[in-house]
């Protein structure tokens, strides 16, 4: 190495113990951010591999040049989904869809290895006999949601009644037999909330990323001023200094960079375990492919000496500006008005924007809070030293007032999840919203006409598999509702079927209400919301036993219906703990590297007071009191703002879970900093205990 | 040797292999000036802090006022530093976010005096060290030798006993160096405090009472504490003995600068 470069290198290994300390600082909270920056890119890449992945069980119907009849529906086997697919070949020869190495022929069943593990394991009337076909292989990754998903992929002949049946429905339950060209299919749009969704959950992790980044590169330019100023004045040209600066900033961001894509591969084993859309993800979903990663790997650096040159600008233009600390002009209060600005756009969002729009308003609403936020800390600084009275309050607040950006930058991260929390809080839905509905009673659509038949071969199929149950068909017009409640005798009420029934109360309700039967079994018992396994398994014996009897349809309880919502919401809560968890790792790590990079900065001030005779316990005070005024105006002040972005979109007013959620994150956040600034407190002791600093 | 305020005792440091000081006394009476030289590295500074209590000595012992002070805790010590004792540096011991005046205020608030009371006795120093006006400013609006002379008035706001200045002006141009030197010597005399200062400079060192030579850790013979002319009397005293001058005890205002050199804002 020569030239600049090397003489950056040698100053960098040059500046001491502590000046690597320093360095490594720097490549600490790199390699932090670098690897939460490529999680939340990944994130977006792993969703879109899933809703690839399930395109083609959505069938595109096409008018002619149909080589296949496809069709799809949901069947529910203990508290999981299960997605049958149906093929009929029309043309030999077409492409297999993924995940099958041929076509299916006639009486052949391909299982999702979860599937065929779930079918050894329960007793065949529980699962494996709805599948009667030879299973002809096992359904490969590639056309799998996740690992754990139940999935059976069956061939049919083209005439069979399960391709011919004309059933209309929510394309969530499935899709009726439909004549397709390929197997190419098309997302579904939850498929496609949720790649919103994690879009959102980007922007809400990789600004905070971003800004601490950029922060932890302006603690390497902190440091060194002096030493720059000293080169500036000896002669150094400002072209030379730059260059010197920003690339040994680069340097160091590069480690870290690098270290963190390493210490990102070494957690995927534990991200791909968070359940996602009912299941965890493929090892391969969270490696956001070779693009992806370069590019973060390239930008980090790029960034971090970006605003390296930004940090540097003032000791370029003036050598003197920074051996000479002069009272710093008052920060500008157009970056008060800034964040009014985007706030007056908040309103005009709504449920209906596009994601995009919604990203975008987030993303800026998180940096005019960044803007807002040393105007605040300085005007924080002027009130505490104004009013304070000990010698911690007043060092403080000057501290504040001196160097409000710096004071920032040590509670932004909490701050920003503040924000987040605020957000996230008041939009999530009331968990008790849903998850307590009927499981035990099964309903299915029959036409009108045959309903006395289906009634009978119900009932019939329910004896042979000797499951207790009271069938009866309810509803006017040309479809019936067949409603089975599972656990009661056939002869418990027999066929006369009242008005009442027709919205299927839960069996233990009327039992309740109604006049007791004296014929107490033990399914009847539990049928309510405290069901155990043994019902569970009852009632699998009759979705097994009544499977195939509408061609196309399957019986289903409400809690089977609702189970979708239930799992949109525990994805919820997921994403939230998930993101919660990423800011408070920024929050946290950033408020320790501040901390301590001050104390580097200031090592010399400390160790001279110190010698002086003043107590550490004063200045370990005043540097909590720097941080925690600031972050309880900040954090407090983003929690209101997130509150307020997420008003247009709530659904549901405030619930007790999202105020929970934010309790524990303004309790965590608190806690975080404050040991952040703790961890640090023996650095102060060990660099204030050379009883000879020299300027170095 | 009731005049006795601070005394040390056959001191020895030794920083792994290299023995900073070897056998090292020292005493230091009421209201004298003591200038220490010596050539870099031998062992000035070190001696400075085992007199200041900043250091602990391997052997020997340090007495304030016939207390061992090497053998107290580190947080005695550091509470001594603060009430007892006043600090010069070469420079940066003052916090460049706070206000000169607040910078002086700062070790009467440590001490327990109200803000309002700190920064009104604080600013009394101002006019006197002829720093006028510069009450309101930042360390950084300051010239060097100005920013020293608040050092000066801080580290005798809280009328120590002993102040100790380690190459007080070495950062200073000559001129300059010298009036905040005499600006030194003249304000801890008038304030009846003692005053240790290491100096490589001969001229600042006229203005004690007497010189004491280190080298090698070791005090050269005819300076020191035990010597035949007298234990207070050094060679090179230039006439101000400090037994003469009056302490006013009891004031909490500078005392008497009465050779307070006009200009100087080097
Ligand atoms: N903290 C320390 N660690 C190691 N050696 C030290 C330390 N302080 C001083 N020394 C050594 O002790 C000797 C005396 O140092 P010092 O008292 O600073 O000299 P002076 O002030 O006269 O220049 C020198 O050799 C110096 O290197
Ligand atoms: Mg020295």
């Amino acid at each position: 190495m020569s030239g600049p470069l090397g003489l950056s290198w040698r100053l960098l290994r040059g500046g001491g113990r502590r000046g690597l300390l320093g360095a490594g600082l720097t490549a600490v909270a790199v390699a932090v951010s670098t690897a939460l920056l490529i999680f939340s890119v990944s994130a977006n890449v792993a969703f879109q591999g899933r809703a690839e992945r399930e395109a083609w069980r959505n069938p595109v119907a096409v008018g002619t040049a149909a080589v296949a009849v496809q069709a799809v529906h949901k069947d529910y086997v203990r508290d999981r989904t299960v997605t049958v697919v149906d093929l009929a070949v029309l043309k030999p020869g077409a492409a297999p869809p993924p995940g099958l190495d041929r076509l299916p022929a006639p009486g052949e069943v391909w299982f999702s290895p979860a599937l065929a593990e779930l079918a050894r394991e329960l007793p065949a009337g529980e699962l494996a006999g709805r599948f009667p076909e030879k299973v002809a292989g096992t359904v490969g990754d590639e056309a799998l949601v996740h690992p754990g998903e139940l999935v059976a992929v069956r061939g049919q002949a083209p005439d069979s009644p399960i391709m011919t049946a004309a059933v209309a429905g929510d394309p969530r339950d499935g899709f009726p037999p439909t004549r397709v060209a390929d197997f190419t299919g098309a997302p579904s749009p939850d498929a496609q909330a949720y790649q919103a969704l994690a879009l959102i959950a980007t922007v809400l992790m990789a600004v905070p990323l971003l800004v601490f980044g950029g922060a932890a590169a302006r603690l390497t330019v902190a440091r060194r001023d002096q030493r720059l100023a000293a080169l500036r004045l000896v002669g150094a040209t400002p072209g030379q200094v730059v260059t010197m600066t920003v690339a040994e900033a680069m340097i160091t961001a590069a480690a870290g960079a690098v270290a963190g894509t390493v210490l990102y591969g070494l957690l995927t084993p534990l991200l791909a375990g968070i359940e996602i859309g009912g299941g965890a993800w493929f090892a391969a979903d969270l490696w956001p492919g070779v693009p992806y990663t370069l590019a973060v790997l390239g930008a980090v650096p790029l960034l971090v000496g970006l605003s390296a040159v930004v940090g540097l600008r003032r000791v370029v233009v003036s050598p003197l500006g920074v051996a000479r600390r002069e009272t710093p002009p008052a920060m500008r209060f157009v970056r008060i008005v800034a964040l009014l600005a985007v706030l007056a756009v908040v309103p005009t969002l709504g449920a209906g924007s596009a994601a995009g729009v919604v990203a975008v308003v987030l993303g800026l609403a998180f940096l005019a809070i960044n803007l807002a936020g040393p105007w605040v800390v300085g005007v924080i600084g002027r009130i505490t030293a104004g009013t304070a009275r000990g010698p911690a309050r007043l060092l403080a607040g000057r501290r504040l007032v001196d160097d409000p950006k710096a004071a920032w930058r040590t509670v932004s991260g909490v701050a920003m999840t503040g924000f987040v929390a605020g957000f996230i809080g008041f939009l999530s839905p009331a968990s008790d919203l849903l998850g307590d509905a009927d499981p035990a009673t099964l309903r299915v659509t029959v036409p009108a006409a045959q309903a006395s038949r289906f009634t009978a071969e119900a009932r019939e199929r329910l004896t042979a598999a000797g499951v207790p149950a009271r069938v009866e068909v309810t509803g006017k017009g040309e479809d019936k509702l067949l409603t089975v409640e599972v656990g009661r005798t056939a002869g418990d009420g027999g066929t006369e079927s009242g008005g009442g029934s027709a919205t299927g109360k839960p069996a233990a309700e009327k039992a309740a209400t109604g006049k007791p039967t004296g014929e107490e079994t033990v399914a009847e018992k539990s049928a309510g919301p405290g069901t155990g396994r043994a019902d569970e398994a009852v009632i699998d014996r009759a979705r097994t036993a009544l499977d195939g009897l509408v061609p196309g349809r399957t019986a289903t309880s409400a809690a089977d219906e609702e189970r979708f919502g239930v799992l949109l919401l525990k994805d919820v809560g997921t994403g939230t703990v998930v993101v919660l968890t990423v800011s408070f790792l920024v929050a946290v790590v950033s408020a320790g590297i501040t901390a301590a990079s001050s104390i580097l900065d200031r090592r010399q001030t400390y160790a001279l007071l110190r010698l002086a005779g003043t107590p550490l316990e004063v200045l370990n005070r005043a540097r909590r009191a720097e941080t925690l005024v600031p972050l309880a105006v900040m954090g407090g002040g983003s929690i209101v703002i997130g509150m307020f972005c997420a008003v247009p979109f709530s659904i549901s007013s405030v619930n007790v879970g999202g105020m929970t959620i934010l309790l524990i994150c303004v309790t965590l956040g608190f806690a975080g900093v404050i040991g952040a600034g703790a961890a640090s407190a023996p650095l102060l002791r060990s660099v204030t205990a050379d009883p000879a600093p020299r300027p170095d | 040797m009731t005049n006795v305020v601070l005394e040390g005792f056959d001191l020895v440091k030794r920083f792994g292999s290299t023995v900073a000081l070897d056998g090292v006394g020292l005493a230091v009476g009421r209201g004298e000036a003591v200038a220490i030289m010596g050539p870099s590295g031998s062992g000035k500074s070190t001696l400075l802090h085992c007199l200041a209590g900043i250091t602990r000595p391997d052997t020997g012992e340090v007495r304030l006022l016939g207390q061992r002070v090497d053998a107290m805790g580190e947080r005695q010590r550091s509470a001594l530093r603060r009430t007892r004792f006043g600090f010069v540096f070469q420079f940066g011991q003052l916090l460049p976010e706070l206000p000169a005046e607040e910078n002086v205020a700062l070790p009467l608030m440590l001490g327990g005096v109200s803000r309002g009371e700190a920064v009104r006795r604080a600013r009394g120093w101002f006019g006197p060290l002829g720093l006028g006006g510069m009450e309101g400013r930042r360390p950084g609006e300051l010239s060097g030798g100005q920013a020293q002379r608040v050092a000066i008035a801080r580290a005798l706001v809280t009328r120590p006993a002993v102040v100790f200045a380690d190459e007080p002006t070495g950062a200073l141009d000559q001129t300059t160096g010298h009036d905040t030197m005499r600006l030194l010597v003249e304000a801890t005399r008038g304030n009846d405090a003692s005053l240790v200062v290491v100096t490589h400079d001969p001229q600042v060192a006229r203005w004690c009472d007497r010189t004491v030579e280190v080298r090698d850790g070791r005090v050269l013979p005819g300076t020191g504490r035990g010597m035949a002319a007298g234990p207070y009397s050094g060679h090179d005293v230039q006439g101000h003995s400090g037994h003469d001058v009056q302490g006013r005890p009891g004031h909490d205002g500078p005392g008497s600068l009465t050779r307070i050199l006009p200009g100087g804002n080097g």
